[in-house]
């Protein structure tokens, strides 16, 4: 066969034409359908320079992604094709880049978080009855410990964890690493790695350690260290501007490249928090080209990657924790009069890495934009910078942003945010001043999110 | 160090013993411990460091050795579920160690950063009992006349003679429990090899102890009443070095007397080999993609060391 690999418009004409025998000959004569045409199918050319021919080679290559025998398959098709593409990074310095973002990903956001289950809620409040602050606790029995312990063990749930213990251990984290260890003065415009940056891995690593047994899924888990996490997607129409391909209308491409500092990866997908069709706001329209953002574009390999292969058991996602690097740093926004893009900076970071991560995670199941999601998939991410955390929770419901499949899709991907907080005021002289438990109550129930039969 | 394990015996005056001491093994042989449930998450550990983690098909040893140490590490610290007080545990990363000493009239020491190391609040009770402690007197300290043991140590000026556990007082995790030692270079002539390896475990656990004795029962050398006893492990990402370490004495200008005791385990392999890329003859896979020779007896000897102290 004189067909090279890649110009699949020249072997897929010659199998049409060489398939229209066997079309014809094997019809018994007495079947109660008409009898087929002696002459092949009628259908629109597959090499010509004509708007039937394109469509008839969309049409084939959706075919082939549909029909690919495995995941892996799937995704080296569906990221075959290389041009340039728009490379989007979560942590920017764009100003109000996350309601670009939002355009880009069709994500409403939805400040605060989502309204937990009834018992993680009353978990919490049930918990803080162990301590004399138990500020508007809705249990009625919170304040002596015995009885909500009764209630708790009769509804089967794991003994909630002991809050006394956990923030002893958040303040060992910060204080190991900020004050007792022996450190070497931070590398110039490199703090973060010095002190925020293990203050987390520690804190991360012995919360789940402890949680586990309160959290079945968290004893399945995987932790990964600085994981990749790449997704590629097409979203609205453009005119090439120059080149070969000048005045051809293509889609526009985008490609996330996501390092988060820390990420759980489970074997169980997280409880869905709205149903797949709920309608929780406006995504913000943007008129302009993604380039003014300012958006820089490159072709290279179209990744699609949670973090590990698709053997992994653990191909579901729970949390990802981010840091904000030092070029983004309350300080130099405040000094370079930006107050108001230190929230974006959050949301932005949050919006982006959560919806490449979920869409990984859905690609990994086999949906993409042409078979889009039959169940949503949510993911939580808590951004920080060392003191100030701020939360996220995403849903995702559509994978369909292409041009064609977003046209008749009334669904909406949804995040959930929080502000940022500060978690402690100041560490000083061996102790921390002013640790803030509502955000620390925050973390634990984000690591105490499961679904529901666990 | 050139003579590997014997040279660094001699300079922190210690016996060597083959094999884990009787109470680590107790760990392992003892069923209540369950170990067994674990070899399909181990097994899972050892595949995502080695063939999942990374979009090229085969990661480097660079990426692969820290990740399956990581990986190995969330296993063992998820069995705080059945014991709690493994909880007070802390891993530091970064942190430097200095020690220095007198070993007949060369003054050496040990220092900078090392490795990983895993603190605990309460320590290691002593693994070897009074009278093995005792029978070391007899023991002779093995010298390679004519080399001189310190003959590949590197001769330095040092202004200030520093004992420094890493660590200001007041820190909750005071006691160091077990150090952990990755060879991750990519070229295999800029990793150590297995006895160098054993040998530099030794020397830093050595002088964690030593540090940790002279900031407890002050500088003069002496034998010690409560013995200090650390742990090391080491790595390539497929062998493993366990070795426990204990401090009998600080007294080490002279080469008689009570020595220290260190029980090593060397050569031990997690898994034979893992193929990340399906070997193909003529056209037919030979050998799918997947982890060869598992052996589940050195994660439990791995576990068994993480445990120890607290079971």
């Amino acid at each position: 066969m004189a067909a090279p690999g890649g110009r699949r418009l020249l072997w897929s004409g010659r199998r049409w034409l060489s398939q229209a025998e066997p079309a014809v000959s094997p019809q018994p004569p007495d079947s109660p359908q008409p009898p087929d045409s002696l002459y092949p199918p009628i259908v629109a050319s597959a090499t010509a320079k004509s708007k039937a021919a394109k469509q008839r080679r969309l049409e084939h290559f959706k075919q082939r992604v549909h029909t690919a025998p495995s995941i892996e398959e799937k995704l080296r098709l569906y990221g075959l094709l290389q041009r340039p593409k728009y490379v989007v990074y979560p942590q920017t310095f764009a100003l109000n880049a996350d309601r670009w973002y939002q355009s880009f990903t069709k994500t409403v956001f939805v400040p605060g978080l989502p309204p937990r289950t009834a018992s993680a809620a009353a978990k919490a409040p049930a918990a803080a009855g162990v301590i004399p602050a138990a500020g508007t606790a809705p249990q009625p029995g919170a304040a002596a410990p015995a009885p909500t312990r009764t209630a708790e063990a009769t509804a089967g749930a794991a003994p909630y964890p002991d809050v006394r213990e956990l923030r002893a251990l958040a303040c060992d984290a910060l204080l190991q690493e900020s004050f007792y260890q022996h450190k070497r003065r931070p590398v110039l415009y490199r703090s973060q790695e010095h002190t925020p940056g293990p203050f987390l891995t520690q804190l991360v690593s012995s919360l789940v350690a402890s949680l586990c047994s309160h959290n079945p899924l968290l004893a399945a888990s995987s932790l990964d260290l600085k994981p990749e996490v790449n997704y590629y997607w097409h979203h609205g129409e453009e005119v090439v501007v120059h080149g070969y391909r000048k005045g051809r209308i293509d889609p526009v491409r985008f490609q996330i490249d996501d390092n988060p500092h820390l990420q759980i990866r489970v074997p169980k997908q997280l409880p869905q928090v709205v149903p797949l069709e709920s309608d929780l706001g406006d995504v913000p329209v943007i008129d302009h080209k993604p380039s003014k953002l300012p958006l820089f574009k490159r072709q290279y390999e179209n990744k699609v990657f949670i973090g590990s292969k698709v053997a992994d058991p653990c191909c579901y996602g729970h949390t990802q924790f981010h840091l904000i690097p030092d070029k983004l740093k309350r300080e130099r926004l405040v000094k370079a009069n930006l107050e108001d893009q230190i929230e974006v900076v959050y949301r932005a970071n949050g919006i982006a890495s959560l919806f490449a991560w979920t869409a990984a995670q859905a690609m990994y199941q086999g949906f993409w934009s042409e078979a889009d999601v039959t169940r949503p998939f949510v993911s939580q991410a808590v951004v920080t910078d060392g003191k100030y955390f701020a939360f996220f929770c995403y849903q995702l419901n559509t994978l369909a942003l292409t041009v064609e499949t977003i046209q008749n899709n009334p669904r909406k991907n949804i995040c959930w945010g929080t502000k940022s907080k500060p978690l402690y005021d100041v560490v000083e002289d061996g102790s921390v001043k002013g640790f803030n438990d509502e955000v620390f109550f925050q973390l634990v129930r984000f690591l105490l999110n499961r679904p529901k039969e666990l | 160090l050139f003579q590997g394990v014997r040279q660094a015996q001699w300079l922190t005056k210690t016996k060597l013993v083959e094999g884990l001491p009787p109470s680590v093994l107790s760990i392992i042989d003892n069923p209540a411990h369950r170990l067994e449930e674990h070899e399909e998450r181990v097994k899972q550990a050892i595949s995502h460091a080695r063939l999942w983690d990374t979009v090229e098909p085969a990661p480097k040893r660079e990426h692969y050795c820290p990740v399956l140490f990581e990986d190995l590490i969330h296993i063992c610290r998820l069995m705080s579920m059945k014991y709690p007080s493994l909880t007070k545990r802390m891993l530091s990363r970064n942190y430097k160690i200095a020690a220095t000493w007198e070993r007949e009239s060369i003054l050496l020491q040990v220092r900078g950063l090392n490795g990983i190391l895993m603190n605990s609040m309460a320590p290691i009770p002593p693994v070897a009992s009074k009278e093995e402690i005792l029978a070391t007197e007899a023991h002779v300290l093995e010298t390679f006349y004519p080399i001189s043991p310190t003959i590949d140590l590197q001769e330095v000026n040092v202004y200030r003679e520093l004992n420094d556990t890493g660590f200001r007082d007041g820190y909750p995790y005071s006691h160091p429990h077990t150090l952990f030692f990755l060879e991750s270079a990519n070229v295999r002539t800029d990793r150590f090899r297995p006895e160098q390896l054993r040998a530099k475990m030794l020397m830093f656990a050595f002088g964690n102890a030593l540090a940790k004795a002279k900031v407890l029962y002050g500088s003069d050398p002496k034998v010690l009443e409560q013995p200090i006893v650390v742990q090391s492990i080491g790595t390539d990402g497929q062998l493993f070095q366990f070795m426990v370490f204990q401090l009998n004495t600080t007294d080490l200008v002279s080469s008689d007397g009570i020595k220290n005791l260190v029980w090593v385990d060397s050569d031990q392999n997690l898994y034979e080999k893992a193929q990340c890329i399906p070997e193909v003859k003529k056209r037919v896979v030979t050998k799918p993609a997947g982890i060869y020779g598992f052996q589940p007896d050195t994660f439990k000897k791995f576990l068994a060391l993480y445990l120890h102290g607290t079971v």
